[in-house]
C-alpha cells in the first residue's frame, strides 16, 4: 500500500504527497497534461521542443540547472505522446528549492529568440542521433502513420520530420506555453522524506498565486476502426530483417490494457515466455521476439517486434507469429503461465517502487488518469485477470484486419 | 510575463554526502566474503555474486563474456527452456554480466522465494552444461549485433578509443572481428568456467531488509568447493602499448552524424591525483552545466550531448571526451573542445563554479548510497578496484578542500592537447 495525501490549490493545481523516510532524498514530479497529441499536424515535435526550452531559464532563475546542482539535486524531463513530465530529486531539506524552480518556469519562462534557435539546433541533432543515425532507428517514424490515419498518435513525440522543428517560430512557442503550462493543466507530486503538511504549505507558497486560465477541453479525432491489413516494406542498410506488427487496442483505462499487459508478459516478458521459447529457441525463426503495449492514454497499440534470422523468409516468420497469436484466442494460457506472470508483476512492482522518484511519477500519472489511488488499486486489476478474459481479449485484438505490418529489410547489394 | 507575486528565493542548504560507511562483512565457512547491506523495503532482496572472471582473465578472446552469458542456457539438471521457466516462475530476475575486470550474476527475488532462487543461482553458476545448440544461437545473435554495430558511429568510436589507448594485443583494447565468432568454442568456455567460477573465487553482496537472514541459505549453497586442489590461475600477462596520439579516422558508411572522441592515458585509482582529477573532469564535461555542455550544446547547438570521463581499469587509466555531432560540425567541435581545455589550463575556476561542482558531487554520493540496492552497486567498485573502505570518505574530503590552483595544475598535467588522440567515426 502506497499511502499519500492530496490537495487541490485554488488555481486548480493538484498536489499529491507520499511520505517515505527510507531515503534522505525527495523527488518532485511535475506532470503537464500536454504531449505530442496536442500538436498542430503542421507543427509536430513542438511539445518536446518546448520541454528543452523549459531548461533555458526563467524570470528569477537565469540558469535552471545551477540551483539544482547547488542543492545537490539532479533533474530531467521527458515528453511522450500524452504528457510532458519534469522531475527533480534532491536532499529533502532542499525541497523548497525544487518547488521554487518549478513554479518560476511555470509562470515566467524566458523565451528569447536566441535560446529558441539553439534548442532547435540541439533537437535537430537529437533527431539525427536517436532516429536517423541508428540502424533500425526510424521504425516508429514509419509505424505511427501506418497504424493511425486521423488520431495525432500518427506522429512520434520527436515530430514527423526535422523540417517541422526547423520552422518552429517564437509566436507558436508562446501560444503553446500559454495554452498548456498552467496550474490547472499540471499535477505536482512529491515523494520522499517530507511530511505532507510541509509539502502542501510550500506548494501553496510557490504555486498558490499563479493565475490559471480555464483548462481548454481536449477534442481529438477518434481513430476509426481499422478494416483491413496494412503493410509496407522498406529497405535499409541493416544486416538483418526486422518484422513489426501492430494491433489496435483499448486505452489506458480499458480492461484490455490490464489483460494485454499481463498477456504480453506471458508471451515475451521473460526468457521462458512463449515467444523466446517457441519463435526463438524451438523454431529458430527470430533472434529475438518481443511483444508489448505502447501504453498511451487514448486507444493504443500492441506491438510485436522481432529480428528475423538470416535465411528465413519474413513471410514465414510472420505467419508463425500470427499462429501463436491465434492460438491465444482458442486455447487458454496455463495456470502456471498466469501464476508466473503474477509473481513477476509482484516482484517488478516492488522493485520499481523502491525508488521514490518512480512512486512520484506513478502517483501523478494515475491522478491524470483519474485517481492517484490507481497506484494501489491496479494490483487487483492485474491479479484478477482470468484465462477466459485473455481468450476474449486476444480474439478481439489479433485479427489480420486490425494489423499494420512493416517488413524492414536489408538493402539488396 | 512578470511574476504575480515575487518572493525571496529559498536559501539553499549545502548538501551533505551522508553516511558513506563501508558495510559489515561476514564469511561463509569456506571463507567466501558476504557483505550485508541492510535497511530497505521488506519483501525484496538483491543478491549479487561477483567472480574474478572478467575479460582480463581470458586466454581465448570472448571466453569470459560467453561463459557468463551461457550460464542461464541450461545446466546439468535442466535444459534451457525448463531452467528459465523455473527461474521466471519464482518472479525473480537473474541478470548476468561480464566486464573487463569481473563477472557477475545478480538475483533480485521476493524474500519468500529466497531459498528457491538461491538454489537456482548456485546451479547456474556452478553446473552449467553449455549446450551446443544454445551456444550456436547465442553466437548467431552476437554476430547480428556485431554487424549492426558496424553501422553505429558510437560503437566504432568506442572501439577505436580503447584500441588507441591500450593497443590491440590485450583484452582492454582488442577490437572484436567477425572471425572471432568462428574461433570461440564451447570447449574454451568450459575451460574458462571451470577455472574461474567457484565460490572461493567470488564474493557476495546481500541488499535489502534483514540481509542476515540470507546467510543460512548462502551457507547451504555457497560454502562448497572451498578446499581441494584448485589454485587460483595465474593472471595472464597484459601488455599495454603506448597510447596513440593524433587523429584517427574510421569510416562509417552513410552516417548523418559522426562520433567524436578525444582521449588521453590517465592514472590509476590509487594515484594521489585520481580523486582530484574527478573534480577537474566534472568541471570540463561531467554534468549538464559543464564547460563543454554549455559551449557545444547550449551555445552552439552542435550536439544533443557531450561529456567527459576520467576512469581507470586495472593497470591503465583513461580520460575520454565523447560526443555525436553532424558531420559538418566535427572540426568546429574539436576546436571548441581544445579551446575549453586551454582556458582551464590558463585560468583558475571561480568559486561559484567550484561550489556548483562540489555540491553536485555531494548529491551524487548521497544518491549512490541511497538505499541498499544502490549501496550494493557502489561498494562493488570499491571491492573490485581495492580502493579502500574509506574511499568515499577521502573523496568527500578531496572535493571539499581542493583549490582552484590545484585544479588548474591538474588540467596542465593531464589534459595536454599535444599528446591527446582524437577519433572521428563517421562518413568521409
Amino acid at each position: 500500500m502506497i499511502e499519500f495525501e492530496r490537495d487541490t490549490l485554488s488555481n486548480g493545481l493538484k498536489v499529491i504527497v507520499h511520505y517515505d523516510d527510507s531515503t534522505p532524498m525527495v523527488t518532485t514530479n511535475l506532470l503537464y497534461d500536454a504531449g505530442s497529441r496536442d500538436e498542430d499536424p503542421e507543427a509536430t515535435g513542438f511539445a518536446h521542443l518546448f520541454e528543452h526550452l523549459m531548461f533555458e531559464g526563467s524570470e528569477n532563475v537565469p540558469v535552471f540547472d545551477t540551483p539544482v546542482m547547488l542543492a545537490g539535486g539532479e533533474n530531467n524531463a521527458f515528453t511522450n505522446n500524452d504528457i510532458t513530465n519534469y522531475y527533480i530529486t534532491l536532499p529533502a531539506n532542499n525541497l523548497e528549492i525544487a518547488l521554487w524552480l518549478e513554479s518560476d518556469r511555470m509562470v515566467g519562462l524566458d523565451l528569447s529568440e536566441s535560446r529558441l534557435a539553439t534548442q532547435k539546433s540541439v533537437v535537430t541533432e537529437e533527431f539525427r542521433q536517436r532516429y536517423l543515425n541508428q540502424p533500425y532507428g526510424d521504425i516508429f517514424l514509419l509505424l505511427r502513420p501506418l497504424a493511425y490515419k486521423v488520431h495525432p498518435y500518427m506522429w512520434a513525440a520527436i515530430g514527423k520530420d526535422i523540417g517541422h522543428i526547423e520552422k518552429a517560430d517564437s509566436k507558436r512557442v508562446i501560444q503553446f506555453y500559454r495554452r498548456h503550462y498552467s496550474p490547472a493543466s499540471a499535477i505536482l507530486s512529491v515523494a520522499g522524506a517530507v511530511k505532507p503538511d510541509d509539502a502542501f504549505r510550500m506548494a501553496e507558497k510557490w504555486f498558490g498565486d499563479i493565475p490559471s486560465p480555464a483548462k481548454i477541453a481536449r477534442v481529438l479525432p477518434v481513430e476509426p476502426q481499422q478494416k483491413g491489413r496494412r503493410e509496407i516494406t522498406v529497405h535499409r542498410d541493416v544486416p538483418a530483417a526486422q518484422l513489426i506488427m501492430a494491433f489496435h487496442t483499448g486505452g489506458r483505462d480499458s480492461r484490455d490494457f490490464y489483460i494485454l499487459d499481463l498477456l504480453t508478459d506471458i508471451l515475451s516478458g521473460c526468457d521462458s515466455g512463449r515467444f523466446p521459447s517457441v519463435l526463438v529457441r524451438k523454431k529458430e525463426l527470430f533472434s529475438d521476439a518481443d511483444i508489448y503495449l505502447s501504453g498511451e492514454i487514448d486507444p493504443g497499440l500492441v506491438i510485436f517486434s522481432g529480428r528475423v534470422k538470416s535465411g528465413i523468409d519474413i513471410k514465414k516468420a510472420e505467419s508463425a507469429v500470427m499462429s501463436e497469436l491465434n492460438r491465444l484466442a482458442s486455447e487458454a494460457v496455463t495456470t502456471a503461465e498466469l501464476e508466473k506472470a503474477r509473481n513477476r508483476y509482484e516482484s517488478l512492482r516492488l522493485l520499481s517502487y523502491l525508488s521514490a522518484a518512480n512512486k512520484a511519477f506513478s502517483l501523478a500519472f494515475h491522478e491524470l488518469l483519474g485517481d492517484a489511488d490507481g497506484i494501489n488499486t491496479e494490483i487487483a486489476r492485474y491479479m484478477s485477470v482470468s484465462a477466459q478474459e485473455i481468450i476474449d481479449s486476444a480474439a478481439r485484438t489479433f485479427s489480420p484486419d486490425n494489423c499494420s505490418v512493416i517488413h524492414y529489410l536489408p538493402e539488396v547489394k | 510575463m512578470k511574476r504575480h507575486n515575487s518572493q525571496q528565493p529559498p536559501v539553499i542548504i549545502t548538501p551533505s554526502a551522508g553516511d558513506t560507511a563501508f558495510p559489515p562483512m561476514v564469511s561463509l565457512s569456506n571463507g567466501v566474503p558476504v557483505y550485508l547491506l541492510g535497511k530497505g523495503t521488506a519483501g525484496l532482496l538483491r543478491v549479487e555474486f561477483v567472480a574474478d572472471a572478467g575479460q582480463r582473465r581470458e586466454k581465448v578472446h570472448m571466453a569470459s563474456s560467453t561463459a557468463n552469458a551461457m550460464l542461464t542456457e541450461g545446466t546439468v539438471n535442466h535444459d534451457a527452456i525448463t531452467l528459465n521457466d523455473l527461474i521466471d516462475s519464482t518472479g525473480a530476475v537473474l541478470n548476468h554480466s561480464a566486464d573487463k575486470e569481473t563477472a557477475s550474476l545478480v538475483m533480485i527475488t521476493l524474500s519468500r522465494k529466497l531459498e528457491e532462487v538461491t538454489a537456482l543461482a548456485a546451479e547456474v553458476l556452478f553446473h552449467p552444461s553449455f549446450p551446443e545448440t544454445e551456444f550456436r544461437m547465442l553466437i548467431d545473435k552476437r554476430v547480428q549485433a556485431f554487424l549492426t554495430g558496424r553501422q553505429k558511429t558510437s560503437v566504432i568510436g568506442r572501439e577505436e578509443f580503447y584500441r588507441a589507448l591500450c593497443g590491440n594485443n590485450n583484452p582492454y583494447g582488442r577490437v572484436t572481428k567477425l572471425d572471432d565468432y568462428q574461433s570461440i568454442t564451447t570447449a574454451a568456455i568450459r575451460e574458462f568456467h571451470s577455472l574461474h567460477y567457484r565460490s572461493d573465487n567470488m564474493y557476495i553482496t546481500v541488499a535489502g531488509h534483514d540481509p542476515e537472514k540470507a546467510l543460512p541459505v548462502l551457507e547451504k549453497y555457497f560454502s562448497g568447493n572451498g578446499t581441494g586442489m584448485w589454485h587460483k590461475p595465474e593472471m595472464p600477462e597484459i601488455v599495454f602499448e603506448t597510447a596513440k596520439t593524433g587523429r584517427i579516422f574510421a569510416e562509417v558508411g552513410n552516417s548523418v552524424q559522426s562520433a567524436v572522441r578525444m582521449g588521453w592515458k590517465g592514472i590509476s585509482r590509487d594515484h594521489q591525483d585520481y580523486q582530484g582529477l574527478q573534480v577537474a573532469n566534472m568541471i570540463l564535461g561531467g554534468y549538464f552545466g559543464s564547460r563543454l555542455m554549455r559551449n557545444i550544446r547550449e551555445e552552439k547547438g552542435y550536439t544533443y550531448g557531450i561529456n567527459s570521463v576520467a576512469g581507470a581499469f586495472h593497470g591503465i587509466g583513461y580520460i575520454a571526451i565523447m560526443t555525436e555531432v553532424a558531420n559538418s560540425y566535427r572540426e568546429e567541435t574539436i576546436s571548441e573542445i581544445k579551446k575549453e581545455i586551454m582556458k582551464l589550463c590558463r585560468d583558475e575556476v571561480g568559486q561559484d563554479e567550484l561550489s556548483i561542482v562540489r555540491n553536485h558531487f555531494m548529491g551524487e554520493i548521497a544518491r549512490m548510497f541511497d538505499g541498499p540496492f544502490n549501496r550494493a552497486e557502489t561498494i562493488r567498485g570499491i571491492i573490485d578496484y581495492n580502493t579502500g573502505h574509506d574511499y568515499f570518505a577521502r573523496f568527500v574530503e578531496t572535493v571539499k578542500t581542493i583549490t582552484p590552483g590545484k585544479i588548474k595544475e591538474l588540467f596542465n598535467t593531464y589534459f595536454n592537447i599535444d599528446n591527446s588522440f582524437e577519433i572521428i567515426a563517421g562518413a568521409k
